[in-house]
């Protein structure tokens, strides 16, 4: 595996209530949240930036509706 | 790219014995060159055997139209889409692309939890035993699930991966990684999908490497 960097984070009372509640549903630590939600945020970027549009489809209706990336 | 190799064993059938071996966390130019000087001419020989030996299309491998070519360079330093490799006798003997966020888990007591996705995996041509009547190596689909459990880990999703099996290779996930089968997928080309847990995974992990 990958050498792995520390770096410290500074974040409000809400972003770390919002860090903590998503650790304890996803059962990882905080590192591993932010790592994912960096997976995340690279790969909606690199698609927006090709011209592509991100949707969510409601499973039962097939209702779409765009998330707008500004 | 900075690539980590790390020495695993594959099992050398013609000589009968273990033969050490490397894994990449990485696809380079080098197995891509690999793919197409030497899987893709295999590949097409082994689908001209098969075709002149009356075996019906729906029988060839599905993998004939993959295009690692463009797959790695699609996903090129994609965070969310590492990829592996397998180098043994200085040639690429496999490679997997896998999905480490966009995919859930379907079993009910970890549905919705996060997973490792395998996306792609396939073996080089000469050793598939649908393909070649004598295989070089083996073991290398199990190196290649154990390095996606090993990923799974280490993104704390304790060792849970999930795949969709061409049917070639249903058997191996089913009875030789013992992934629980989900069933055929209508929405993924009517593929059956394969998922591990955690105690799946350790289970596999114990068993170690087995000629």
């Amino acid at each position: 595996m990958a050498t792995k960097k520390t770096m410290t984070l500074n974040l409000t009372d809400a972003e770390m209530r919002v860090l903590n509640d998503l650790c304890e549903k996803k059962d990882i630590s905080k590192t591993a949240v932010l790592r994912q939600a960096l997976r995340i945020y690279q790969l909606i970027e690199s698609r927006v930036e090709k011209g592509d549009k991100l949707f969510f489809e409601d499973e039962k209706t097939k209702d779409k509706a765009e998330v707008m990336m500004l | 790219m900075t690539i980590t190799v790390s020495p695993i064993f594959l099992y050398n059938v013609v000589r009968g014995e273990q033969e050490a071996a490397e894994l990449w966390d990485g696809i380079t130019d080098k197995q891509l060159a690999d793919w197409e000087g030497e899987w893709v001419p295999e590949l097409f020989k082994a689908v001209q055997k098969l075709h002149r030996a009356g075996v019906e299309r729906g029988r060839w491998p599905q993998s004939r139209h993959w295009n690692w070519r463009t797959k790695t360079e699609t996903l090129q330093g994609m965070l969310a889409h590492p990829g592996f490799s397998i180098v043994c006798n200085g040639m690429t003997q496999g490679m997997m692309i896998v999905d480490t966020t966009t995919k859930r888990c379907r079993i009910g007591e970890q549905k919705g939890k996060n997973l490792v996705y395998v996306e792609f995996v396939e073996n080089a041509p000469w050793n598939r035993p649908d393909l070649a009547q004598s295989p070089h190596y083996r073991g290398i689909g199990s190196v290649l699930v154990r390095a996606a459990i090993a990923l799974s880990i280490d993104e704390e999703f304790k060792g849970r991966i999930g795949l969709h099996a061409l049917p070639q290779a249903n058997s191996f996930y089913a009875n030789t990684c013992g992934m629980s089968d989900l069933g055929i997928d209508p929405d993924y080309q009517n593929l059956r999908y394969f998922e591990m847990t955690p105690e799946q995974a350790e289970a596999f992990i114990a068993k170690g490497n087995q000629p």
